[in-house]
């Protein structure tokens, strides 16, 4: 235990004076931050018009009551979590590539194997390293984001919102985590350490961009700007109709999306911050059990990619790969 | 009686079809400081790699201060050092970051106290917080020396130690090599290519040709064994080519 904690030690004092590294972790808490700023802005601005509608209105002497705008400020953080999705997992994936390669690429394996360590000692240390780095940057992200929420969109936030925010972060915590062992198993697991990042790359591309685009695609309320049912001025209960008519395809095409964890994360954070509109303003209860799938497969994902990062960074697997 | 610090029987690697090492069997008493010369390919990096446990045999034995490398390979971790050929470290942390890193990895129970004593032998006082990656080649090499004997191991393993050092470099690793072995009592286990360095280090030395090690005896004695030869160098030219003969 101790030499995974002085493993990961190192790790996070190595990572933090990366300068590389702190300008991809700058870039990616800039353009989050950015994103809920000018959502938070635009919400202020809203509800700031709406109360001069209603001062104009009560000098003009119009005592009619003028329904507030719908807004939610949680759904605010839609950008934001989009770029954790996407940006945030290439940068996971980079991050936990360059875990090995740099120990590779120096030959400091060789120095660490010649030690006393146990068998999953090395990559627990990177394992937690991870971890830590991980909560640690997704936590600070949310605390600013939480308090960009407050100050710059003045958004009335309660109790409920502020958990929602925490299980936002947590699995956003958990997607990026799989994405960086993801690339420190594929590293570990190849010689040529450009091999792995371009396998980390495909698999990337298929899981954030591909599988998504195919489920987008098939989506038939996606097929026209605003929405074919709602073009056609079709009501809900008549969509549902009309879809009943589809299941199979329906079932296809939400197969092909389970299959990608972006979209797992997608779903289970878009519900709880009541971006999905059939989960805005429902109770947690209400969202946990429409998304509690969604959780435990991405929590499979998790423990799936631990342990192949624990299996593929061993001495023996390791060092049979390294240049 | 002289302890045996390093004892090998019949150890053997294959990589696939190719015999890196054939069945060598070789004895390195304690106190000694054993120098294997070889040509390129020979298995002198395969041996130390055995020996200190990156690898393992395809067959045979090995024991270092009394532990087998096969059934007891972190007893054999804590008594040895290492320093590889062309060292590297972590550039963004310094010297005295990078050695507690491996003082702890090796269970080093006063790691600071011992870190002194390190920096302080190896002429480091002053530099110790500097980041590794403003250190020369030779600096480097000193900082190698430093992290495998930072744990204070009884045997070291120094693979071309002075490979890519200027002389005045080579001279200093010379002298801290000889250092290590009469006033630490470090028994060393060194593979290098430069001959005049093996006469003025070593104690005995070992010739490996093709994996097959094909000669070893004291450096004292192989120079008197060899009246016709003038250098080692001459005496090492000499014994290969009576083995390709």
């Amino acid at each position: 235990m101790t030499e995974t904690l002085t493993l990961a030690h190192k790790e996070l004092t190595d990572l933090r004076r990366n300068r590389f590294m702190v300008v991809l972790f700058a870039f990616l808490a800039v353009t989050v931050v950015l994103s809920v700023v000018v959502a938070s802005a635009d919400f202020r601005l809203k509800i700031a018009d709406y109360h001069h509608y209603l001062d104009a209105l009560a000098a003009s002497g119009n005592a009619a009551a003028v329904p507030a705008p719908q807004l939610f400020p949680l759904q605010m953080l839609r950008g934001g979590i989009e770029y954790l999705e996407i940006i945030g997992s290439l940068f996971a994936v980079v991050l936990g590539y360059s875990m090995i390669t740099k120990e590779k690429g120096r030959g400091t394996l060789q120095l660490i194997f010649s030690r006393p360590l146990g068998r999953y000692a090395f990559a627990g240390g990177k394992i937690l390293a991870l971890v830590l780095l991980w909560t640690a940057t997704v936590t600070g992200l949310f605390i600013v984001i939480t308090a960009t929420l407050l100050l710059v969109g003045n958004a009335p936030l309660q109790g409920g919102d502020y958990l929602r925010l925490a299980l936002a972060a947590a699995h956003t915590i958990a997607y990026l985590i799989i994405w960086s062992l993801l690339a420190m198993a594929l590293a570990s697991l190849t010689r040529r350490t450009g091999t792995g990042l371009i396998l980390a790359l495909v698999l990337w591309l298929i899981v954030v961009l591909i599988i998504p685009q195919i489920g987008d695609t098939m989506d038939p309320d996606n097929q026209i700007p605003g929405g074919l049912f709602a073009s056609l001025q079709v009501d809900a209960s008549h969509e549902q109709a009309v879809m009943a008519h589809f299941t199979g395809y329906e079932t296809t095409r939400d197969l092909i999306e389970q299959s990608s964890v972006t979209k797992q994360y997608e779903r289970a954070t878009f519900a709880y911050l009541g971006i999905k509109t059939e989960y805005n303003q429902q109770p947690l209860g209400f969202i946990w059990a429409g998304t509690f799938n969604n959780t435990l497969w991405l929590l499979a994902g998790l423990a799936l990619s631990v342990s192949a990062a624990l299996l593929a960074a061993t001495k023996k697997t390791i060092l049979r790969k390294a240049p | 009686m002289t302890d045996t610090a390093i004892s090998t029987t019949a150890l053997t690697k294959r990589y696939g079809s190719h015999q890196a090492l054939n069945e060598l069997t070789l004895s390195v008493p304690s106190g000694e400081i054993f120098g294997l010369l070889g040509h390129n390919g020979a298995g002198k990096t395969t041996i130390v790699n055995l020996l200190t446990t990156l690898m393992e045999p395809s067959s045979g034995t090995a024991v270092i201060g009394g532990h087998d490398i096969a059934t007891a390979s972190n007893q054999v971790r804590r008594s040895i050092g290492y320093l590889p050929e062309n060292v590297q470290f972590y550039d963004n942390l310094t010297l005295a970051e990078n050695l507690l890193f491996f003082a702890r990895l090796s269970g080093v129970r006063a790691p600071g106290a011992r870190i002194r004593d390190v920096l302080e032998f190896l002429d480091f006082t002053g530099r110790e917080n500097h980041r590794m990656g403003t250190f020369s080649k030779g600096m480097r090499q000193r900082a190698g020396i430093a992290q495998a004997i930072v744990h204070n191991p009884s045997v070291l393993f120094l693979d071309e130690p002075t490979s890519g050092l200027d002389p005045q470099g080579v001279a200093r690793l010379r002298e801290i090599i000889i250092a290590l072995n009469t006033d630490l009592g470090m028994t060393i286990f060194m593979n290098t290519h430069l001959l005049a360095e093996v006469t003025k280090t070593c104690t005995s030395i070992g010739i490996l040709s093709s994996g097959t090690l094909i000669y070893q005896d004291s450096v004292a004695a192989t120079l008197d064994s060899f009246p016709g030869q003038e250098s080692l160098e001459d005496i090492y030219l000499h014994i290969e080519a009576g083995q390709r003969s």
